[in-house]
This record gives structure tokens, C-alpha cells and sequence, in this order.
């Protein structure tokens, strides 16, 4: 079973971040009738949508994310050991955009700084690697920046995509705890079928077809049907193989925090696995689905209870594109800062 | 299940009155079997059957009969 336990990882701010301009799916949509608009946002829960311009780049939310949570934990530049950006709508083929990241935050040339080209599933896999990293006696401090702009690879005429996306950004601030002992075993699952490559792709654009004649073929393509299938098949026996792995029930899990994919599919999942509805929360009807990203948005504004003196459990689940799926049982303390904010743009 | 049964289901599944439907009924002719009608099919299919349709099966799918070999495939209905 590939179940990865680390020890010592400290989840100490999260902070996400979308950009101030939002699309309200009934209201602002003109390419679709109205009528198939309202079952899709029956179906799907996108009410409304941040979606970022063209001068936003996923760089830009996480940078302003970062920003924030080094100002309330009062990490000074210097004390950053790493940097991980987990995105797929990077701001340049190269240099990697955790580089572009370095720069605006000041960090030092001792700090590691690298991007990781994950989507849906990024989360899960940032919190693994960045946890993976602390496990040494090196690093202390890690930031695990994720964010996406699917609205701009988005064909705006094709609905199985174009009523479903927003954009996020998020920053996470990792610490070790210096220490052993105690209560910080976090669990990781992390899986990958390379078959269904091209169930979500785009192909244009890359070094594969470098300047495809046909425009088109520069938006992403989501095979509907497929993905609904490996999110099925998957998701239920990643959740199971994680508990069992990690030697805890259901029960103890105070959140469930999935990857906001589509509300429908949400639900069939949790039905299937018989997760009560105020375990998953749900944060698809503001933002949209924000790949990746809409694991931390949800963890940040799914409406928690954190009660004083007691962690939560969390089991964040990614699952997606790739396909590559995975999940992350970690601990979210009543202290962890965590904070939301809007980017301002020109509306 | 009876063929009776799954065209209750079915009909239920679509918003559509039972009696409008029959083995022959085109699957244009039913609104709600759009691209996302599939998508909860396929989530009945899972839930209530345990069966996992795959891109093939749906796109093959022209009539209310289609569905039902379908069902009689997994023998989930009666011959």
C-alpha cells in the first residue's frame, strides 16, 4: 500500500486568495441558454465564479497569498528554507514560476525553490513533498504555494468546461515541530494512471505541437464521462486505503475537504461512501472549481468549527487530471492562521 | 427488474412520464437525456446496480432499448 507517515509537520497559516472579479453563471452568462445555464448550476452548484483577467496569473494570487501569511506569522524572508509551487497554469514554460515567486518574496539564496506540475490532485501532493522535507534535520520553514487559472485555458463556447471553472490562488505555510514526539503523524496517499492522459488535457501549445493551426486545441478538453468514472472508481478506495493505512475511523475525521470538482459528483461520492453532508464541506457555488486550489479555498472558507484546544483531523482529497489522485490526513491546530482575500482587478 | 420496473426507472431518472416511453423511444425525444441526463445515469447505474458505464456505452446509447440490453447485460433484467 502506498502510504507514506511523516512525523513533525506543523501546518501554521493557510492563506487563498481569488481575484475580485466574479461571474454570476445565471446572471452574466450570454453563450448558453438560459435554461440548460440553470440546470447546469442546479447540477453542478457553480453559482458564481472568480475568474481572473489577463494580467492574472496564478502567480499573482499565491504571491499575495504568501505575502500574507509571511506578515502574520512574521516569517521573515530569511528564515524559508523552501518553496514549492504546485501549479499548471504556470506564468512561463521556464523559468519555473516558484522562481518568479523567490523574487517577489525576498527569499534567500539558500532557499530551494522549485514547481511541481500538478493539478487537481496538487494539494495533497505539496503537503506530501513539503512534509517529506521536514522530516530531515535541514529544513524547518517550507511554503507550498498552489494555485491555477483554468478560466483562461477554458474554451468560453464549450460547456462542458466553461460554466465550471474559477480561478485561486493559495499559500501554506509548513514548520516542523523540532520534535518527535507528540501528535504529528500526518498520512499520505498518492496514486497515478498516466492511461487516462488525455481524458484532461490541452494539447496545444506545449513542445508537442508547439504552434497548433487550430487555435482550439489551445483550451483544455475534459472527457466528461471518464473522468466521472476514474473519480468514482478512485476517490472511494483512496479514502478507505487512507484510514486503514492511517488506523483510524471515519468517525474521527472532522472534515472531509475534496477537491471541488462538481457538486453532483461530490455528493454521489459521499452517498457512496456514507459521509454525513456536514463532514464535506462545499465551497463550489462561490468560487467555482479552482482545481488544486480548491482544497486549501475550502479548508479556509468551508466554514470549519474549530473548537479552542482541540486539532482538527482533516483528510484533504485531490483527484484529477493526470489522472493522478491523492490524499493528506493531516492535523489543522486551533492555532493555524487561516485568512481569505480577494485581489483587487479592473471589473 | 422488470422491463416494466426500468421503464418506471428510467422515466423517473428523466422527468418524463412512464407512459410516454417505450423500448423504441429515441433518446432525442427525451430532453433531460442530455450530456448531464448521462452523467446521472451513470451515477444511478452506479448506486443502484453496482455497474460502471464507460464513454462507449453511453455515446452508444440511441433508445430507451439501448439502455435496457444494457441492463439485461449485467443481468440486472429480467430476459
Amino acid at each position: 500500500m502506498p502510504l507514506t507517515k511523516t512525523r513533525s509537520a506543523v501546518i501554521k497559516a493557510i492563506t487563498s486568495c481569488v481575484p475580485s472579479k466574479y461571474f454570476d453563471n445565471v446572471k452574466d452568462t450570454t453563450e448558453f441558454d438560459i435554461e440548460e445555464v440553470k440546470k447546469v448550476v442546479r447540477m453542478a452548484g457553480v453559482e458564481k465564479r472568480h475568474i481572473a483577467d489577463d494580467s492574472i496569473c496564478s502567480s499573482d494570487l499565491c504571491i499575495s497569498s504568501a505575502k500574507d501569511v509571511m506578515r502574520s506569522l512574521d516569517w521573515s524572508p530569511e528564515s524559508i528554507d523552501a518553496l514549492i509551487f504546485v501549479t499548471q497554469s504556470p506564468d512561463y514554460f521556464l523559468p519555473s514560476t516558484a522562481c518568479l515567486a523567490h523574487r517577489d518574496l525576498g527569499l534567500s539564496a539558500n532557499c530551494a525553490a522549485f514547481d511541481v506540475g500538478l493539478g487537481c490532485s496538487g494539494y495533497p501532493y505539496g503537503l506530501w513533498l513539503a512534509s517529506m522535507m521536514l522530516q530531515g534535520p535541514g529544513f524547518k520553514r517550507v511554503l507550498l504555494l498552489h494555485g491555477e487559472t483554468p478560466t483562461r485555458f477554458a474554451n468560453s463556447s464549450d460547456r462542458a468546461v466553461a460554466l465550471l471553472f474559477g480561478d485561486g490562488g493559495s499559500a501554506t505555510a509548513i514548520e516542523t515541530s523540532g520534535t518527535n514526539e507528540g501528535n504529528n503523524d500526518w498520512f499520505f496517499s498518492v496514486h497515478t494512471d498516466g492511461t487516462g492522459y488525455a481524458d484532461l488535457i490541452i494539447e496545444g501549445g506545449g513542445f508537442r505541437d508547439r504552434f497548433p493551426a487550430d487555435k482550439k486545441s489551445c483550451f483544455v478538453h475534459m472527457n466528461g464521462a471518464n473522468i466521472f468514472n476514474f473519480t468514482i472508481k478512485r476517490v472511494p478506495s483512496l479514502v478507505e486505503e487512507t484510514l486503514e493505512g492511517a488506523g483510524i475511523s471515519k468517525n474521527e475525521i472532522d472534515y472531509f475537504i475534496f477537491h471541488q470538482s462538481n457538486r453532483f459528483i461530490m455528493s454521489h461520492l459521499a452517498k457512496k461512501m456514507d459521509l454525513p453532508k456536514e463532514k464535506l464541506p462545499m465551497t463550489i457555488g462561490e468560487f467555482g472549481s479552482a482545481g488544486g486550489p480548491s482544497v486549501p479555498l475550502t479548508v479556509v472558507n468551508g466554514g470549519l468549527s474549530r473548537p479552542t484546544g482541540k486539532a482538527l483531523k482533516l483528510l484533504l482529497l485531490g483527484y484529477g487530471v493526470g489522472l493522478s489522485w491523492g490524499s493528506a490526513l493531516v492535523d489543522l491546530s486551533p492555532e493555524a492562521v487561516l485568512n481569505h482575500l480577494v485581489l483587487d482587478t479592473d471589473n | 427488474m422488470t422491463q416494466e420496473e426500468a421503464i418506471s426507472w428510467i422515466a423517473d431518472m428523466f422527468n418524463e412520464p412512464a407512459e410516454n416511453l417505450t423500448p423504441d423511444t429515441p433518446r432525442d425525444s427525451i430532453p433531460e437525456w442530455d450530456s448531464l441526463g448521462v452523467l446521472t445515469l451513470m451515477a444511478e447505474m452506479d448506486e443502484k446496480f453496482g455497474v460502471v458505464l464507460s464513454d462507449e456505452d453511453t455515446e452508444g446509447m440511441t433508445k430507451v432499448d439501448d439502455l435496457l440490453q444494457t441492463l439485461r447485460q449485467h443481468g440486472k433484467l429480467e430476459s
